[in-house]
């Protein structure tokens, strides 16, 4: 099983020690499998071993942060496994530059979520209040069972791009605000009816109170929005390839 | 909302992690041998639900999952 690739560009006695300290899932040790400057941290086990279920994804998980803290990587997902060690020597060589360069890209920093929620439809509303167009549109067609469905679909299709321009708007201001802490930014709208910004940040390590300040400040602009930062957690999210 | 805005409650962060140990990272295509179908996902009351209840769904009938 693999946990995590991590960049030892010095020092890799320090990666070894840390690896026989650690145990990995089911108690079995971990180690190192190196192709130059990039080595994967794996462990031995038997698939009829690999149990799925929270508690061993979590300790899972939990290896992946301790090795974070004192290294570069770029965290695998759960449930990865090969071969032997030859496979991913293998594996290492035929990937090795697209991993160095999005380890390169990852290095001292951290990744933080934002997810924001609110009641959506009582925020359309709201705006639907503060909007004369949306109001106006009920009343454009009328006189058939027909137009009055078109009437409707019209409406919630105009208090639909009302809301997605609010959360645009939203982005784009936070986004604004976040400048000068040079982060990479993925961000989703409208993840679910209730979720309506769901966003990963990329920053620098010694940026996390800025970061944190950045949300604070921006919750106290928008009170009735609920704002859930969660982090730091090692890259997830921003690994740019997939092994070939 | 929270005087401490980074969100220690237990149940969100066991949520995130899950979410990101489980369906992001880096992939080993045709190698992940793990069935998630058992996974016990907390369910945050009426304000919240993540995705990874989805995500779930989708690893368990095989289809690959769309990145962010």
């Amino acid at each position: 099983m693999i946990y995590a690739i991590l960049s030892v560009k010095k020092n890799p006695g320090k990666l070894n020690a840390l690896l026989a300290g650690i145990k990995g899932l089911s108690g079995v040790g971990l180690y190192a499998v190196s192709v130059n400057k990039i080595t994967l941290a794996v462990c031995d086990m038997n698939k009829a071993e690999i149990i799925a279920d929270k508690s061993c994804a979590i300790e899972y998980a939990g290896i992946i942060e301790t090795l974070a803290q004192q290294f570069t990587l770029l965290p695998v997902q759960y449930g990865s496994v090969m071969e032997s060690t030859d496979t991913i020597k293998k594996m290492l060589e035929r990937n090795y530059a697209e991993i160095q360069q999005n380890l390169l890209k990852v290095e001292n920093k951290f990744e933080f979520g934002l997810k924001v929620f609110c009641d959506s439809e009582k925020l359309m509303t709201e705006l639907e209040d503060a909007n004369e167009t949306v109001q106006k549109s009920g009343s454009e067609i009328k006189n058939s069972v027909f137009r009055e469905y078109v009437n409707q679909k019209l409406k919630e299709h105009r208090r639909e791009e009302m809301l997605l321009s609010y959360v645009d708007s939203i982005i784009a201001e936070f986004t604004r605000l976040l400048t000068h802490l040079n982060t990479i930014n993925k961000i989703k709208k409208m993840a679910s009816a209730k979720n309506i910004i769901d966003a990963v940040f990329l920053l620098k390590k010694n940026k996390k109170d800025e970061m944190v300040q950045a949300v604070k400040d921006f919750q106290s602009k928008y009170p009735r929005l609920n704002f859930i930062l969660t982090g730091p957690w090692p890259p997830y999210n921003f690994v740019d390839f997939t092994l070939k | 909302m929270h005087d401490n805005i980074i969100d220690r409650s237990k149940d969100i962060t066991i949520l995130e992690l899950l979410d990101r140990v489980l369906t992001k990272g880096v992939i080993l295509t045709g190698d992940i041998v793990i069935s998630v179908a058992d996974i016990d996902l907390v369910y945050l009351g009426v304000k919240l639900m993540l995705c990874s209840v989805e995500t779930m769904e989708q690893l368990k009938m095989g289809n690959p999952v769309p990145k962010k």
